[in-house]
């Protein structure tokens, strides 16, 4: 008895074993055209020029040996260290003004059942359908008159144009799910409407909150239009627009450092941005499976 | 009552005050003693996202439409209204229509072998296997990597002598050697320039499409397909009734969101190409900015810039109404 069982578990595992490698095999070509960039970008970043300009040997391993050269140059020579500091000076403040207007935005379209509030939902998410490539002229004019032209700020500005609207669509999301039960307990207790709404509703969607700061970040890095038309010193541009911009000049590439500052920020961008993947489509299928 | 819900007939209020018929009769009597410092409450907390949304889209987009019909220049700040000129040169303008003819054949092509690719993901993802959230992790990595940043991996494995594609390639024994014509100079070369770039967007979306399309398909509740099992619906059945018509909407969103993204991103090809050579794979959002920003005439640039919104207005309709009929 025991050993039929046993044979016959035995003979399902084989089956799922046969099952799975037939997937993986399915799998590998995907993840092999989804990784050779990223793993040809780091295999750039830290091989020795001549190692870089040679047909002759194998091109996927080192062929001399690796080299941190291209990561001195980027911090010793270029301003790479100033795009780092200025991306994440935007991506803080965008992520502040992403936050004080979105959350009560999404609070009050979610909650108050205000009149015409399903419509202003709608168009508030449509406009962030709105191409930048429609935006960016008449932006330039306005940011002029601001007087930003040529400083980082001009992208404090005008990234919320995008992270508000889905920032306000997401947080509509998570705070429909927030039980109104909580809500009114804490108006029975005494709670005032805002008082309700910073102390119970506001804890119980932090995960939301979190949600959409991390968007405001990932958001910001996607744009590259709004980098280039704004911000011309080399100084003041956040690093996936200097990256292009500033370290190629002319026809002179210095591959081994382009690809190490691409991966040095991309590849962190890339994970965190992994993690709330799921969260991105929930929230432009109109949250389904909430 | 259920027979008008079942038809989609009654307001979504109604039906909302049908389905939390307790907890609404509850609240319904400080929601209605405090209607008016409620509604006051609540136009008060959405007014800073809706004028900032007003003020920084909404203008600027009533903007580009005076741009498009004035003489604005980046020298000079006064501009004056000159009708449809901005339409009309753009319209006799060779390169425009060499720009819209390549974004529409960019989008199509593109289309095409993401939803393909993304498709058979798609069916690889929906199987239980060990390491499935690794893998899924991994693969979806073009997606969010940063784009202008991705995209100079691509320039540098299109390198006209150092291209790694070439090197396997040659090795292979598909092409010829360096400096023959046999030797593809992709993104030098008029006939291949488009195509690379359509690549490379293929490459950054196709993870997106399986993503979506997993979204879909694990939207479907179980319980519904074993219904429909019971009842006797065959596997073909089963989707062509139960699964197509439930997923159908995300996958309408998903397709009309990536042919918005597709068709108004530059940084592909302005990166690769600027739309060389020769205006070989010059798409609609490069020549808006190159006449825009780079020749500085505002006016133009804006023209050319809405002739994207005829493109984009039937993806726009369609998303809304099927965001609209989710939102019950």
């Amino acid at each position: 008895m025991s050993t039929r069982l046993a044979e016959r578990s035995l003979a399902l595992r084989q089956k799922d074993r046969r099952r799975y490698l037939l997937i993986y095999a399915g799998l590998t070509p995907f993840v092999i055209i989804a990784l050779f960039p990223i793993y040809w970008m780091l295999i750039t970043a830290f091989k020795q020029d001549p190692d870089l300009y040679r047909m002759e040997n194998i091109p996927f391993w080192f062929n001399m040996a690796p080299t941190l050269r291209h990561f001195k140059i980027l911090f010793f020579q270029t301003n790479y260290g100033a795009w780092i500091i200025n991306t994440m000076t935007i991506a803080v403040w965008v992520a502040i003004i992403t936050l004080v207007t979105a959350v009560p935005a999404g609070y009050a379209l979610a909650r108050l059942r205000l009149p015409g509030g399903e419509n202003i939902g709608i168009s508030v998410f449509m406009t962030y359908l709105v191409p930048p490539i429609i935006l960016f002229l008449p932006l330039s004019r306005v940011v002029a008159t601001l007087g930003l032209q040529d400083s980082w700020w001009a992208l404090v500005v005008v990234y919320p144009t995008f992270t508000i609207p889905f920032g306000t669509w997401l947080l509509m999301g998570f705070f429909k799910t927030v039980p109104m039960e909580m809500e009114e307990a804490a108006r029975v207790d005494g709670c005032g409407q805002l008082s309700a709404l910073v102390r119970v509703v506001l804890p119980v969607s932090l995960p939301g909150v979190l949600t959409s700061v991390i968007f405001a970040f990932t958001l910001s890095m996607q744009d590259f239009l709004y980098g280039l038309a704004f911000v011309a010193p080399g100084d003041q541009k956040p690093v996936p627009v200097g990256v292009p911009t500033e370290l190629i000049r002319g026809d002179v590439f210095f591959w081994g450092s382009i690809m190490a500052a691409a991966l040095l920020v991309g590849l962190p961008v890339a994970i965190l941005y992994n993690f709330f993947l799921d969260k991105f489509i929930q929230g432009i299928t109109g949250g389904v499976g909430k | 009552m259920t027979t008008a819900s079942l038809s989609g007939g009654p307001e979504p209020t109604a039906r909302a005050a049908v389905v939390s018929l307790p907890a609404s009769a509850r609240s319904r009597v400080w929601f209605q003693s405090q209607t008016s410092r409620r509604l006051a409450f609540g136009y008060l907390l959405l007014a800073p996202a809706a004028l900032y949304v007003l003020l920084l889209v909404g203008a600027p987009f009533l903007f580009s439409l005076y741009l498009a019909v004035s003489d604005a220049n980046v020298g000079e700040p006064v501009a004056h209204f000159i009708g449809l000129e901005n339409f009309r040169s753009a319209w006799e303008m060779d390169t425009f229509w060499i720009a819209l003819q390549n974004s529409v054949v960019f989008l199509v092509v593109a289309a095409i072998f993401k939803s393909l690719l993304g498709t058979s993901l798609a069916f690889l993802l929906l199987q239980e296997f060990p390491g499935k959230k690794l893998i899924r992790g991994l693969v979806v990595i073009p997606f969010t990597l940063p784009v202008a940043i991705s995209v100079l991996a691509w320039k540098w494995m299109y390198d006209s002598q150092f291209s790694v594609i070439n090197w396997v390639l040659s090795r292979l024994g598909l092409i010829g050697q360096f400096g023959t014509d046999a030797w593809p100079i992709w993104l030098g070369d008029p006939h291949l320039a488009l195509a690379a770039c359509i690549a490379v967007n293929v490459w950054r979306t196709f993870p997106f499409s399986a993503i979506v399309l997993l979204a879909g398909f694990t939207s479907v509740p179980l319980e519904v397909l074993d219904a429909a099992k019971v009842d006797g619906c065959s596997f073909f059945q089963r989707f062509r009734h139960v699964v197509a018509p439930m997923i159908f909407p995300i996958l309408m969103i998903g397709f009309l969101f990536d042919t918005v993204f597709t068709l108004s991103d530059l940084s592909v090809v302005y990166l690769l190409t600027q739309g060389g050579p020769a205006n070989a794979s010059k798409i609609l959002p490069v020549l808006a900015y190159q006449i825009g920003i780079q020749a500085g005439n505002l006016g133009r640039g804006a023209a050319i810039a809405l002739f994207l919104v005829p493109l984009l207005a039937p993806a726009m309709f369609l998303f809304l109404r099927n965001l609209r009929r989710r939102e019950y």
